[in-house]
């Protein structure tokens, strides 16, 4: 049976060959000795690093080990060192001496062969005996030494022209001498102390790899990530272990997910194939399923059916929270039972085996990816690179809305970087840009481009941008998603395949619908059947300009042998560093990485991991260590009037707006706005929060029962409840309001059920025409907790396109200084003129002086503090546009709710 | 077009740490020569002959380069133009067969000097 898994595939190209120094990695046969004590048996290079002695000797002096052997491909072949005369093989006794005449040299030990003195007369130069290990170093001539640069800066470069040849003799000559540079810079840093602290290791346990130094206990604290790394090897080092953690939180949760007394409802797929539809409640707080998910369903039997179980893949969720699973096995199943089935949540570890593979890769394999990008992603000062292409007259490209200045800009300088990021804040076209970087890539002919994203959903999106510009796109699936339906069903490669129409192809096809028709194939069929289908994914893999897949999708086995040298990743704001790696190690040398910092990063399961800081992208990373991401300037999705504070307080002022008022305006929409042409309104609740079912999250009864009343009326006024999205940051409440609004909504119960309710969080990157986001925390003392990261207020503030509604407690979100500046703007809206003014005067790190006409006196935080407004003698200024409003609905009133001081500064 | 800059670290070795290498290193050599010297009370037999296929110029080059040249043979230095290594032959013993095996020894190296001097004095004549 085809389990559509990959689960014999070892995971991360390249290995450590046995011959690697077992300190720093470096392989090459000619630089390597191994110890040639038979408990040991280990293989050094000859190579100081930043020890004192070569690794070579320095293990001998440790392990006080004193034999060694030459590798079969060194100069010398497999050569045990010893005394040509007595065959003694204590290194620290051997050196050579030569022939008087002869160019000839042998091995001879000090104590006693060099004193004989008979040797003298037998044409040996006793005069020059020469140590074979000087300066605690193996003769280099013997055990080649990587060449170590104490300081200064190291170039490699193809000089052009004539000097070509002359150059690749002498890097030939190098080659064979000494590692590749490559190698070289890239073998581990090891120190002493490690040195140390392993070869003490090793005398309880041969075996032990330099890895198992830092493997935390299991109460200990993992290594926190850091901003630069040594090498490859520590970078492993950090992040294999927080993997590890959360592939182990993700296993004992989801395979704790089991659920009993499901009552069942059978049918039949397209493809033939049984599908079993049930309802899985979720508690809140637990993890969701999603499409692609492997469950297993049981029967325990009864008198008239036996114990029955099948495993299956979710291909669909409903809005109802009803699931259906499609089963591997049709054979056997109970269908004439409905009720008393248990489902199991079905591990799989392949997402997490990718990522260590990809680290493995990255570390060993240096091919992975270019040295230039190796030591970029590391953290090492490595001068801009520049790639040379030739620019595209237009940088837009067939078939995508013409691009603004900051895309073209953006377009045009990625195009000449090697490693280059993008910011696209909310609405501002970061697909169409990415989309348009993708089709210049592919046609500079450097062979095809890989594009990835963490989500499917973004995948999707992007190749479907992509293949709008008229380039052949296969959009790759995992196994299990393949009867998940997709918006680009045509060019996913496991359609392609079936519906590939030539005459090479019908013998598949044939075998294909026989497969359909019976379920199964015979033996000798089936084993046709793999192999045409895996010639034929790979041919039109192959034909494709660009591949589309996720991050985790690129360690797909059906790309084991492509190679890309471009790489564009959207959303990677949104992945792990390890993750991210996946595409990367396929031989990147041009990469592009799309996302926005200032909006939510990766979940992290695990605690643990998270505090050591996995949930931090690579893109924030590069951030950090100082790469300035382009920024897109142009948002196409609010109202202006949403969009302000977004832009002032999390982009620095520069979000500019690509709608107008009147693009926004919802004519024939009859909603209390409490300022017209300001589809804004902050709905004071004074009500408090509760404690879920669950113990886990929060709900707030009064929010619910008027996020209903606001549904309602938007509902009346005319608008559809496709229109309408309802966020909340808290699963229960997100639980409660859904529950609510179908029991007490007071029109018909499917208009409720149409409407999305979502966690802030599952909502980033999507957009509806009306929000209303529902806060929930109100309590006196336990603060605001999941409403205190920034990042998840800029992703509840910019999901709407017309109108916004807030419900929460000012009182206790005005503690906060990010949500102080919110409630601020909302009740105190100054006239756009003047917020002009002032963001101009923050720009330019100004002090602004104002309106003399309503003498007020802002003080500006500039920078990433929030825009707050005082009157004079820190007094809330006079209230014009008020859109802090309390009381019912078709009454609204300005709010008087006083704000309590902001407790620290937010940074 | 594959131009990488990458500034390295200034990698110090800790004194310290050199010092009790050093010391460590230093009497490993010193045991090893000592117990040879108690060990070892008869004086070795010499069999240190040097073969005579050795002058045919049959040895198998692991080097990767001509194994047709005289024995000595040089590299010329591409930047000075001056001979950098020269080539010697390595004479091993696998159990009781004896084996030459060709390798480059830098010219400066203190085993070939004084041969070399004498060649390259003749050279110039
Ligand atoms: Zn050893
Ligand atoms: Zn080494
Ligand atoms: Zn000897």
């Amino acid at each position: 049976e085809e389990t559509g898994e990959d689960e014999n595939y070892e995971y991360g190209k390249g290995d450590f060959t046995e011959h690697a120094c077992r300190y720093c990695g470096v392989q090459n046969p000619a630089c390597v000795a191994r110890c040639n004590v038979p408990s040991c048996r280990k293989w050094f290079c000859n190579s100081r690093g930043n020890t004192s002695g070569s690794h070579i000797v320095n293990h001998l002096v440790r392990a006080k080990h004193k034999e060694v052997c030459l590798h079969k491909d060194s100069p010398l072949g497999e050569t045990i060192l010893e005394c040509y005369n007595c065959g003694c093989r204590n290194v620290f006794l051997l050196g050579f001496i030569s022939a008087k005449a002869e160019s000839v040299v042998v091995l001879l030990c000090r104590e006693p062969c060099l004193s004989v003195n008979a040797l003298k007369d037998m044409n040996w130069d006793l005069s020059q005996w020469c140590p074979l290990i000087d300066d605690r170093c193996f003769l280099q001539w013997l055990v080649k030494v990587r060449v170590f640069f104490s300081s200064g800066l190291l170039c490699f470069f193809s000089p052009p022209g004539d000097m070509l040849e002359t150059f690749l003799n002498w890097l030939i000559s190098c080659i064979l001498q000494i590692p590749s540079e490559q190698e070289q810079l890239r073998a581990r840093q090891i120190s002493a102390q490690q040195i140390n602290k392993v070869e003490e290791l090793w005398k309880t346990n041969p075996d032990a790899s330099l890895e198992d130094l830092e493997k935390p206990g299991v109460d200990d604290e993992p290594q926190p990530v850091v901003l630069k790394y040594e090498d490859a090897y520590q970078y492993q080092n950090v992040f294999a272990p927080l993997i590890t953690l959360e592939a182990d939180y993700d296993k004992m949760m989801k395979e704790s997910q089991s659920k009993d007394n499901l009552t069942i409802r059978w049918d039949i797929g397209l493809n033939k194939k049984r599908i079993a539809y049930f309802v899985f409640p979720k508690e809140d707080n637990e993890l969701r399923l999603v499409p692609g998910d492997e469950l297993r369903l049981r029967y325990s039997g009864d008198a008239a059916h036996p114990a029955w179980q099948s495993v299956g893949h979710v291909i669909k969720l409903t809005a109802q929270e009803e699931v259906a699973l499609e089963l591997r096995a049709s054979q056997g199943v109970p269908v004439d039972v409905n009720h008393g089935y248990s489902v199991d949540f079905v591990w799989k570890s392949t997402s997490f085996d990718r990522m260590q593979g990809a680290m493995k890769t990255f570390a060993v394999d240096e091919t992975s990816v270019s040295g230039y990008i190796y030591h970029h992603l590391l953290g090492h000062e490595v001068e801009v690179q520049v790639v040379r292409n030739t620019l595209p007259r237009r940088f837009g490209a067939p078939g995508l809305p013409e691009l603004n200045a900051s895309q073209v800009f953006a377009v045009k300088s990625v195009l000449q970087k090697a490693v280059s990021l993008i910011q696209g804040p909310p609405g501002t076209g970061k697909t169409v840009t990415s989309a348009a970087i993708v089709y210049h890539m592919a046609k500079q002919g450097q062979g095809q481009v890989l594009v990835c994203a963490p989500s499917n959903v973004a995948v999707d999106q992007l190749a479907e941008k992509i293949s709008a510009t008229g380039l052949k796109v296969v959009r790759l699936c995992a196994k299990s998603r393949e009867a998940v339906s997709s918006p680009v069903e045509h060019l996913t490669l496991h359609y392609q395949v079936r519906h590939l129409d030539t005459s090479e192809k019908s013998e598949l096809h044939k075998l294909q619908q026989l497969k359909d028709e019976q379920g199964e194939l015979s033996s000798s069929d089936e084993k046709k059947y793999k192999a045409l289908k895996r010639a034929t994914e790979r041919e039109i893999s192959q034909s494709a300009d660009v591949i589309c897949c996720t991050c985790v999708g690129a360690g797909d086995p059906r790309l084991l042998n492509f190679r890309f040298r471009q790489v564009l990743i959207d959303e990677s704001t949104q992945a792990t560093e390890p993750e991210c790696l996946i595409p990367l190690v396929l031989g990147v040398k041009q990469v592009i990485l799309v996302g926005d910092h200032c909006q939510l990063g990766p979940v992290i399961m695990c605690k643990k991991a998270a505090r050591a800081g996995l949930a931090q992208s690579l893109f924030e990373r590069l951030v950090l260590l100082g790469v300035k991401p382009f920024r897109l300037q142009v948002q196409y999705r609010m109202h202006p009037s949403l969009s302000e504070f977004p832009s002032n307080s999390f982009y620095e002022g520069t979000l500019q707006n690509g709608v107008t008022i009147n693009e926004r305006q919802s004519s024939g929409i009859d909603f209390p706005w409490p300022v017209p042409n300001r589809p804004m309104l902050f709905y004071v609740q004074m009500g408090q929060e509760e404690i879920s079912a669950s113990g886990t999250s929060y709900l707030n009864r009064t929010e619910a029962a008027n996020v209903e009343k606001i549904v309602t009326t938007f509902l009346r006024s005319g608008v559809v409840p496709s229109q309408i999205g309802v966020i909340t940051p808290y699963e229960g409440q997100r639980a409660y309001i859904v529950n609510y609004m179908s029991r007490n909504g007071s029109l018909r119960q499917q208009l409720y059920k149409e409407i999305e309710v979502a966690s802030v969080d599952s909502f980033q990157g999507r957009e509806k025409d009306y929000i209303i986001l529902s806060c929930v925390r109100s309590n006196e003392h336990q603060g605001i907790g999941f409403l205190n990261d920034p990042r998840r207020l800029n992703v509840a503030l910019t999901r709407a396109r017309y109108g916004i509604v807030i419900l929460g407690n000012p009182k206790v979100l005005s503690k906060q200084p990010l949500w102080n500046g919110l409630l601020t703007h909302y009740k105190v809206v100054m006239e756009m003129q003047e917020a002009t003014l002032i963001k101009k005067a923050a720009r330019e790190n100004l002090t602004p002086t104002l309106s003399r006409r309503q003498q007020k006196v802002p003080i500006i935080s500039i920078g990433k503090q929030p825009l707050q407004i005082l009157h004079k003698g820190g007094c809330p200024a006079p209230q014009e546009h008020e859109c802090l409003v309390e009381g019912p609905l078709n009454n609204l009133k300005q709010s008087m709710v006083q704000f309590q001081k902001p407790k620290k500064i937010y940074n | 077009d594959d131009e990488v800059h990458v500034r390295q670290k200034v990698v110090e070795v800790d004194p310290q740490e050199e010092a009790e290498f050093d010391r460590e290193l230093r009497a490993l050599m010193q045991e090893s020569l000592d117990s040879r010297k108690l060990e070892v009370r008869a004086r070795p037999t010499l069999n240190m002959m040097i073969p005579m296929n050795v002058f045919e110029g049959s040895t198998k080059d692991h080097h990767g380069r001509g194994v047709e040249g005289e024995s000595g043979d040089e590299t010329l230095d591409e930047e000075t133009g001056r001979n950098k290594e020269v080539r010697v032959k390595v004479l091993v013993k696998r159990g009781n067969k004896q084996q030459t095996k060709q390798m480059y020894i830098p010219r400066d190296c203190s085993l070939v000097q004084s041969t070399k001097q004498k060649e390259a004095a003749e050279l110039e004549e």
